[in-house]
């Protein structure tokens, strides 16, 4: 395997690069599919039958909270990625740790949040509105989950084989993850909760 | 201890909080439906901008090209998605 110093090493070989660029074509798709969800909410969100609004059932502090974490998130696997650019497998594993546990932090709040939607009379057999508000919703949380057991492994990986062209690239990858998932909240942020208080 | 927290990315952290805050003026304030949007679209997008550019670092290799690419395609599509469907479906144009 030829390995070309230059670059950092979660792209230092062929191999590397085109597993990030593979995965880039994989977010695309991911774009499209939360397109599609976003559509379908756009199009339903005011058919609420007898059930409650958006506007009736969200609430701004847990969604303000869970912004925060995510965003904050996003940032520590940011500096993860750095620590681990500097060769530093110590800062890297702790940012890494700290992104785990502030994406858990998030989980618990939509938890607490779809439990308070099924209390307030808002499940996913109401309206069209709630059922494609947390079909929206557990999706990307979904996402979130997925990536909190990934996000793990990766570190159980980085402790046994330490910092090698294989383990950085990817813990790249999962980053790029971390933050799509990011970009997608600030996106739902903005146009289901926002936008439904508004 | 300092060389692990980068200007750039901190920088980018406190513009996103910024972001953050400014479409939360869409939601404290009294103002119009199409003020609230423009607002709302404005902040979504600089802020995925941000993400991708400062902490997915899209740019720095050279698949960059291709990164794009594939980035404004997706976005596009997305758009045409969306946007269409509210045409024909809310908007009743």
């Amino acid at each position: 395997m030829k390995v070309d110093n230059s670059l950092p090493l979660e792209y230092s070989t062929e191999e590397n690069s085109l597993k990030i660029l593979g995965f880039w074509i994989f977010l695309g798709a991911e774009i499209m599919l939360f397109a599609t969800l976003f559509t379908a909410y756009f199009t339903l969100e005011n058919r609420i039958g007898n059930g409650p609004s958006g506007a009736e059932i969200f609430e701004i502090s847990p969604v303000l909270v869970e912004t925060i974490l995510l965003l904050t998130s996003s940032f520590v696997i940011g500096l993860g990625i750095h620590a681990m650019r500097l060769g530093n497998k110590k800062a890297m594993m702790i940012f890494f740790s700290i992104t785990l546990l502030l994406g858990a932090g998030f989980l618990g709040f939509e938890i607490y949040e779809f439990i308070h939607y099924v209390h307030v009379g808002a499940t996913l057999q109401t309206s069209a509105f709630t059922a494609i508000l947390l079909t929206t919703l557990g999706t990307h949380g979904l996402h979130v989950t997925f990536g909190l057991v990934w996000g793990l492994f990766i570190l159980i990986q980085i402790k046994k084989r330490g910092l090698t062209p294989e383990t950085a690239n990817k813990s790249f990858i999962f980053s790029l993850y971390w933050h799509f998932l990011d970009i997608i909240w600030i996106f739902i942020f903005s146009f289901i909760y926002l936008k439904g208080m508004m | 201890m300092k060389e692990l927290f980068p200007l750039k990315q901190v920088m980018g952290f406190v513009f996103s909080l910024v972001l953050t805050a400014v479409a939360l003026i869409a939601y404290f304030t009294d103002m119009s439906f199409s003020l609230g949007m423009t607002i709302l679209l404005l902040t979504a997008f600089i802020q995925a901008g941000l993400q991708i550019v400062v902490f997915m670092h899209a740019g720095e290799t050279n698949d960059k090209k291709s990164i794009y690419t594939n980035i404004y395609y997706g976005v596009l599509i997305a758009l045409i998605t969306i946007f269409g469907t509210l045409l024909v479906m809310v908007w009743d144009m």
